[in-house]
């Protein structure tokens, strides 16, 4: 595809500004981390710290334990990530593939859970959770992944809608049960829309503060995000040790971003073929 | 012969059961985690619960108080209905651009994609923290900028007017997961599709709208019905950034019910608005659900006529 | 056939799998904190982050090696304690131990302690400051011992007092002379505010100015109307806003702590929390003791911290030791850096009474008893407290300073 001159100069020039709005607060966030206490608050403003204190980075991780709070995020986001990615799949092929009594009421309802207003839940969830003697550990947070998110099967749903019928004509011609159907021939299908799955659970995963908050005590239990917020007290806030975790916590959902990229870019399109 | 029969009639009926077991995890799942809470919720919705003692049963009393008795729901409901219909259409039109953006074949897109990217892994703490600092009107980086081209800034978080607009600049910033998904849902047409239509002479703008506009349909849908949620249920940013203020004008629906549950110590009342709430959205994704047969179109349908012919399959 | 079958034993080995991880997870050690060994674990949350988190773990430790029968395990929630802890509450499943200092929200669920008081002596409750205790009740009932404490001073910046010429404020000053100051300390230019405070004020701290002026918001009755809109009261915030209008006050977006630390704000009222944050932050300061009014004085409300005990917790003896030891003249010396000590001994063998800056601080305790917060008046006092921010910010806000006798008459309604 020829491509104008012109077309190429908007095109850049809205990437460009759409960088600075976006890269603009983030670098911000960045020399903040960087800076000594007197430079951050200075005013008029210092852009660039006079010495560059990476010291900043190994001062906050060591003020708490974060070391055993990285271990509990990555078991979470690992857990609920393999979790998502087999229950969302089977439950959106289930919506998406069959017709069945009731289909349209359960989507309905399907829906209607993504809605649930956490604030009057919360406690009466926690009182289940109680119950079954998970407060304090990292089930509440991990094991209802394995029965599906509203959010995913929905967007998984919608990927499945579009592909064509004939598959599974050929697939029951070849011999293939449902099941087999499911796992052998739309698992592969649904790579990409899984990616993004994968990609957008890992993000709120990783920075779900709330759950963490409401389920966990002990502070050995606690996870990356609920690290970063403590260091937000009720009348001083720790700027630079916030900032400092905040560029830690990045990196990972950044690889992996990276890396997810490349199963994106082969699409569905490309699986079917 | 009978037995056969019957043999073939226990297939079809756990034939039938099917789907019914594929989708189970969710069925389970919405019976071990959400009816409970849910329900409870709904019953508190009928009492005074102050939290620290007993709840007690008042009948309809907290939703009488709420439609007649409460200035502050139909305030808070008013701001919230129009943050989101500004801001839900702002927000769907921006991550498309940028998704298109990113799909653009020119050197360097890949950076630009996770610079885009970057902001929705941030966490919510520090961008409430950035944002009030680059919105302070007297020491802020943004006033600053402002004050160096020689433009007096507004008054950020201080005016009423501009407080909302700062609350959409910042919650914008975020958008990197809604473009990733129309990302993903770009990535899966066909260049094929393309290259015919570059054929035929389509400029990139009409094949925008004759291809890929109506072919990510699907996930407009359901980036209009989540950022519908999402803005009606909006509180993180406005908790952080504003409180509520200033004045009370970004005094959110969220906030009020957040507030109502966790400050005044009101979770009967607190039920009663969520619920309320709960039952608007309800509605609404309906209402949006019924429109989607006229503009969502799944890619089998329309696909379906170049396909018979050019692959036969 | 086969397929229907093959289905139905694929789905139901993954949902068998589904189960076994379920139960796997559930089958582990148990997420409650179970008593090891004999010892009773008593569970105590703070809402303090970083530094003096870490001092608190260390003390917390101590505690755990040198009793043999009780664990104590800490857990830290920061500035989302009162989320934490009323979701705590509503679910049953309280700490045992836990800080606290808005006693009339949560009294039904703290336990009294006035018997537990009792037993220790006369002279246990005498080593506290007197007018701590009427923070840490409710209803006549001692709900909390207290752990700290802070008055309210004023934060000058010495290096904006010195490059103006101003003299630096002395204990004992009036409103008139900070003012004064203020009006000469003010460089527009330079972007020099001679005074800032917040511009949605906590009502809870703002109080202690009507009280400095013979008024407050509420009478012993409860009535808002006839005190919030009482001549003294108004005359208190007409006062603020000129300073506003007259250009050499701002308002802040927070408490003003972010402001002080830019250098270009040269004084403000605040707790102690300021004094570690800006001195980190490099600001040459000292503290003053709030200006006096006119015909008034200078009062403090007192923003306290104290320690109390759940009334469901089942284990109120291990966590009545644990209190004792919290409160204790070691814990308080320990915790020196980071609270004002609370315990009358302690002050006098540190010799608190000669620090430059902490002086000032109980001074103003000292100055500020027998007042009472509307907040330990009436049981409504959340609902209050966000109106009469709402009023505050309407007096306040650049866009619409309004007229304070307008607004607190509404307000008083």
């Amino acid at each position: 595809m020829k491509t104008s001159a012109w077309y190429k100069t908007i095109i850049y020039s809205l990437l460009v500004l759409f960088s600075v709005y976006f890269l603009f607060p983030f670098i911000w966030i960045v020399l903040t981390a960087l800076k000594t206490e007197a430079e951050v608050y200075q005013y008029p403003l210092v852009f660039f710290p006079s010495e560059w204190k990476f010291s900043n980075f190994i001062d906050a991780w060591n003020a708490q334990p974060f070391s055993k709070y990285l271990l509990n995020s990555v078991t979470i986001t690992v857990l609920t990530t393999i979790g998502q990615i087999i229950s969302c799949s089977m439950i959106a092929y289930g919506f998406s593939r069959y017709e069945f009594k009731f289909k349209n009421g359960l989507f309905i309802l399907l829906l209607a859970t993504m809605m649930i207003p956490w604030d009057v839940t919360m406690i009466p969830l926690y009182m289940q959770f109680n119950l079954f003697g998970w407060i304090n550990t990292l089930k509440p947070l991990i094991i209802p992944a394995f029965f599906g998110s509203a959010y995913y099967v929905f967007l998984l749903r919608q990927f499945l809608m579009g592909v064509p019928k004939e598959l599974e004509h050929a697939a029951k011609i070849d011999g293939a049960n449902d099941f087999q159907t499911y796992s052998r021939i739309f698992m592969p299908i649904m790579k990409a829309p899984l990616t993004l799955i994968a990609v957008l659970n890992m993000l709120s995963v990783w920075n779900d503060y709330l759950g963490p908050l409401i389920f966990l005590q002990d502070r050995s239990k606690y996870t990356l995000a609920l690290g970063l917020a403590a260091f937000k007290g009720v009348h001083e806030l720790q700027i630079i040790p916030i900032m400092s975790i905040t560029i830690l916590m990045i990196i990972p959902p950044v690889i992996a971003f990276l890396f997810a990229q490349k199963y994106i870019v082969e699409g569905i399109s490309g699986a079917i073929k | 012969m009978e037995q056969a029969a019957k043999r073939f009639k226990r297939s079809r009926r756990l034939g039938k059961w099917t789907p019914y077991l594929f989708i189970s995890p969710w069925i389970v799942g919405i019976l071990l985690f959400t009816v409970g809470p849910l329900i409870f919720s709904l019953i508190m919705s009928f009492f005074n619960w102050p939290v620290t003692s007993k709840p007690k049963f008042i009948g309809l009393d907290n939703y009488s108080k709420m439609f007649t008795d409460d200035p502050q729901f139909y305030k808070s409901l008013w701001i919230t209905l129009k943050f989101a219909v500004f801001y839900v259409p702002l927000s769907l039109g921006i991550s498309l651009i940028l998704a298109l953006l990113i799909t653009q074949h020119v050197k360097g897109v890949k950076i630009f994609r996770t610079i885009f990217y970057l902001p929705a892994v941030v966490s919510g703490v520090a961008v409430s923290i950035i944002w009030g600092w680059i919105f302070n009107t007297k020491y802020g980086i943004l006033n600053y900028a402002l004050s160096l081209l020689g433009i007096e800034g507004p008054k950020w978080l201080v005016d009423p007017n501009s407080a909302i607009i700062s609350i959409v600049i910042a919650s914008a910033w975020g958008v990197g997961t809604m473009m990733l998904i129309f990302y993903t849902n770009i990535k899966g047409i066909s260049p094929d599709l393309y290259e015919s239509a570059a054929i035929d002479g389509a400029g990139p703008f009409r094949q925008f709208r004759s291809i890929t506009l109506p072919l990510i349909t699907p996930t407009l849908f359901f980036n209009l019905i989540t950022s519908t949620i999402s803005a009606l249920q909006q509180l993180t940013l406005v908790l952080l950034l504003t409180n509520g203020g200033p004045l009370k004008s970004t005094y959110f629906y969220g906030l009020f019910v957040y507030n109502n549950a966790f400050k005044h110590h009101k979770l009967g009342y607190a039920s009663a608005n969520a619920w309320f709430m709960f039952i608007i959205i309800l509605l609404l994704t309906a209402l949006i659900f019924r429109s989607s047969s006229v503009w969502v179109f799944y890619e089998n349908e329309v696909k379906n006529k170049p396909a018979r012919g050019g692959k036969g399959k | 056939m086969l397929r229907v079958k093959g289905t139905g034993k694929s789905l139901l080995i993954t949902m068998l799998l589904v189960c076994l991880t379920l139960t796997a997870c559930g089958g582990g050690s148990g997420g409650k904190a179970a008593d090891q060994g004999g010892k009773q674990t008593i569970r105590f949350a703070t809402w303090d982050s970083e530094d003096n988190l870490t001092l608190q773990q260390e003390l917390i430790d101590q505690f755990n090696e040198t009793h043999t029968d009780i664990q104590v395990s800490l857990e830290a929630y920061g500035s989302d304690y009162d989320t934490k802890i009323t979701a705590g509450m509503g679910a049953k499943d309280a700490p045992d131990v836990m800080y606290m200092w808005n006693y009339p929200t949560y009294k039904d669920a703290l336990e009294p302690l006035d018997s537990y008081i009792e037993q220790e002596g006369g002279s246990f409750k005498d080593n506290f400051y007197e007018t701590l205790w009427n923070y840490n009740s409710a209803d006549g009932q001692i709900l909390g011992l207290p752990v700290g404490y802070t008055t309210h001073v004023v934060y000058y910046n010495k290096d904006l007092f010195d490059a103006a010429g101003v003299p630096y404020p002395q204990d004992g000053w009036t409103w008139a002379d900070l003012q004064e100051a203020a009006k000469k300390l003010s460089d527009k230019a330079e972007n020099i505010s001679g005074f800032a405070f917040s511009g949605k004020p906590d009502p809870y701290d703002f109080e202690m100015f009507l009280w400095g002026n013979g008024a407050s918001y509420i009478d012993d009755q409860g009535n808002l109307e006839g005190n919030l809109n009482s001549p003294k009261s108004i005359e208190v915030l007409t006062m603020f806003q000129n300073m506003l209008k007259e250009g050499y006050a701002i308002t802040t977006e927070g408490s003003g702590a972010t402001e002080m630390k830019s250098g270009k704000v040269a004084m403000f009222t605040n707790g102690a929390w300021s004094i570690a944050s800006l001195r980190e932050a490099g600001i040459n300061f000292g503290v003053v003791e709030l200006p006096k009014f006119k015909d008034g004085s200078a009062v403090s409300v007192v923003s306290s911290s104290g320690i109390s005990m759940s009334k469901e917790s089942s284990k109120k003896d291990a966590a009545w030791e644990f209190i004792k030891f919290w409160t204790s003249e070691e814990a308080n010396k320990a915790r020196i850096d980071y609270e004002l000590p609370v315990l009358k001994t302690v002050v006098e063998s540190e010799q608190l009474q000669n620090d430059d800056m902490k002086r000032v601080f109980y001074h103003m305790l000292e100055m500020s008893e027998k007042y009472t917060p509307a907040s330990f008046k009436v049981d409504n006092w959340s609902e209050i407290s966000e109106n009469l921010q709402l009023a505050f910010e309407q007096i306040f806000n650049p866009s619409t300073l309004m007229d304070p006798k307008t607004v607190l008459d509404d307000a008083a309604q």
